[in-house]
């Protein structure tokens, strides 16, 4: 460096290097990735988006007669709203049905219900009506979806905090700076990309066969996998924090792991939280996926109704699940400005 | 107390930071290098605990040969004052001044960040000696201006109670008047405890008016080892080329710098 310091001293002004920010390389290998992006564009099908696009764009502003885009969106929109937030049950199929003791809200309503016999003489169908009594809970599929929707976030925050606890000691291997032992480091980094490489939803599969239907498989694999992200981002941090606090503690004979815990941490605490508010609102969505192969949460329950045609519970539970992340995103930004 | 016999250092891109450097430093001693970047007092400094290795020599600390199997305890007897002072920011004063401590604290405890109570009463009374008040305690590091940092980072040194302080260009990034108070207080951790005091300075007039020794260093090599009195011209222009006492006398630090940039100019 002082070599480089004294070259550059006896050398005039006018011979200094001084280059533009890119050359003649530069815009080859950019047309060359623009060249590969548009071929692999048509392989995905994204002409196909473009004049699906326009064409809605057309219908809209009437030059077009037919948009297959509008026309979809809008048997979407009929089927889903309004969204369902009512529940009729039948009392004949409530056990231990107590009249006296029915839900908040909840009222004994008799309706006419269209009945079809078979008349075992003649064999003639016959249809006829009857009076039955039903339970009508005006908030009762809401109430039913918040409550799998607290099962989902519990599942998001355990599953956030064995990432976490996971995460630390993986952490600490893949941090160049704290692991000079080349196996531990190399396992350490291994085991970070593989469990960021495994997909919530395919682990899920596996762990449903081990672990049998319910929340413990989707906890468990959307810890592994979100305990991938956050070995990565907790070491790349731990590399790259001020080395001066940690060497004012090196100085004075201080252990590594007193080093990490009192010139890394604080320092790296912001993003450390930031990273983890990210996970638990990821995991929250995510645990509405993994719940799709049935591991627990509100995904068993829109998988249901979705293949049972009912979109207007579909469109409750979407609902739901938006507000639960805006929530979330306001909570993390408020405890962040507080931490910072 | 401290002492360097023939110590070098060679780094694998070739550079000689340090070349057959023998040194004998005693207690109460406050000693300052002097010397221009990259000449090696740095390197000189960070031997005393470790932090860099000779290349060939030893050094000698309270009678014990400095190595990797003594490092530890060795390094106990020693602290360092740094330049940039090297605090945890976020970290409050309390804990910046405690986390001196930690080679002494169990391991859980200090994980949970429970001092033993005479480490925080001692770190109350250190914050009160370097001129830090109550109000202080609880702030974050990084709210504290750069003369009340480094008053942090020097009662961070003092908290184990060592034999040796090391201070590598403590007052660079301060202002005259707050480097002033820092030389103050180390002359006085020098004088009034029976500490050495090693210092590594750019300011002459610093070294003039605070060290009772100084030593000047030029391309890894001591060139001079002085008492402040006899730091005349000559002695200086061994490690200053073109030193020009005419113009550094009695002028504070930002006139020479206007000075200096004035002269290029014209």
């Amino acid at each position: 460096m002082n070599r480089n310091t004294h070259d550059d001293r006896t050398r005039n002004a006018s011979e200094w290097d001084n280059p533009p920010p890119f050359g003649f390389r530069a815009v080859l290998v950019f047309i060359i990735i623009f060249a590969l992006m548009t071929f692999s564009a048509k392989n995905i099908e994204l002409d196909k988006a473009v004049s699906l696009s326009v064409e809605a764009g057309s219908y809209l502003f009437g030059t077009a007669d037919h948009s297959q885009v509008i026309y979809g969106g809008k048997k979407i929109a009929q089927s889903m709203f309004p969204p369902v937030l009512s529940e009729t049950t039948e009392v004949s199929r409530i056990e231990n049905f107590d009249p006296n003791k029915t839900p908040l809200f909840s009222k004994i309503k008799s309706i006419e219900q269209l009945t079809t016999s078979i008349d075992p003489e003649t064999l003639e169908i016959r249809q006829s009506k009857t009076a039955v009594q039903v339970l009508y809970n005006p908030i009762g599929y809401l109430t039913h979806v918040v409550k799998k929707m607290l099962e989902t976030i519990e599942m998001a925050v355990w599953a956030t905090i064995l990432a976490t606890i996971i995460s630390m000691p993986l952490a600490y291997f893949s941090a160049a700076n704290y692991t000079e032992n080349k196996i531990a480091y190399t396992s350490a980094r291994a085991i970070v990309s593989f469990l960021r490489a495994v997909p919530e939803l395919i682990s899920a599969m596996f762990l449903v066969l081990m672990f049998g239907f319910g929340p413990v498989a989707g906890v468990l694999a959307l810890a592994f996998h979100a305990a991938g992200f956050l070995g990565k981002f907790y070491a790349e941090d731990i590399e790259n924090t001020e080395k001066g606090p940690q060497d004012a503690l090196k100085a004075v004979g201080v252990s590594k792991l007193k080093r990490l815990r009192y010139a890394v941490l604080p320092n790296v605490l912001p993003q450390y939280i930031a990273y983890n508010m990210y996970i638990l609102d990821r995991n929250i969505r995510m645990a509405t996926v993994v719940g799709i192969v049935g591991a627990g949460g509100i995904g068993q329950e829109l998988k249901g109704r979705y293949d049972m045609f009912d979109y207007g519970h579909v469109m409750t539970i979407l609902l739901l699940i938006f507000l639960t992340v805006y929530a979330l995103d306001q909570v993390s930004s408020k405890l962040r400005s507080k931490l910072i | 107390m401290l002492s360097y016999r023939n110590v070098s250092k060679h780094y694998a891109d070739g550079t000689n930071a340090l070349t057959d450097v023998t040194l004998e430093l005693n207690p109460g001693e406050f000693c300052v290098f002097l010397g221009h970047s990259g000449a090696g007092k740095s390197t000189l400094l960070r031997m005393a605990n470790g932090l860099v290795t000779p290349s060939s020599g030893s050094v000698n600390v309270d009678g014990e040969t400095l190595s990797s199997s003594n490092l530890k305890q060795v390094c106990q007897k020693i602290s360092m004052i740094h330049q940039e002072y090297n605090l945890s920011g976020r970290s409050t004063v309390a804990t910046n001044v405690m986390s001196g401590a930690l080679a002494d604290v169990n391991f859980l405890m200090a994980q949970l960040g429970w001092f033993p109570r005479q480490i925080r009463e001692k770190c109350c009374e250190l914050l009160e000696l370097v001129g830090l008040e109550e109000k202080h305690l609880h702030r974050r590091a990084r709210s504290l201006s750069g003369g009340q940092q480094q008053r942090v980072g020097i009662a961070r040194s003092l908290i184990l109670d060592p034999k040796i302080i090391l201070a590598d260009e403590p007052i660079s990034s301060l202002d005259p008047s707050s480097s002033i108070e820092i030389m103050t207080l180390l002359q006085s951790l020098a004088v009034n405890t029976g500490r050495l005091v090693l210092c590594s300075l750019h300011q002459v007039e610093m070294a003039k008016n605070f060290a009772d020794r100084v030593v000047g260093i030029e391309s890894g090599r001591v060139v001079f080892d002085v008492k402040p009195e006899d730091l005349d011209d000559n002695v200086l222009s061994l490690i200053y080329e073109n030193y020009n006492p005419s113009r550094a006398d009695n002028l504070d630090e930002n006139t020479q710098v206007e000075n200096l940039i004035t002269s290029k100019v014209v």
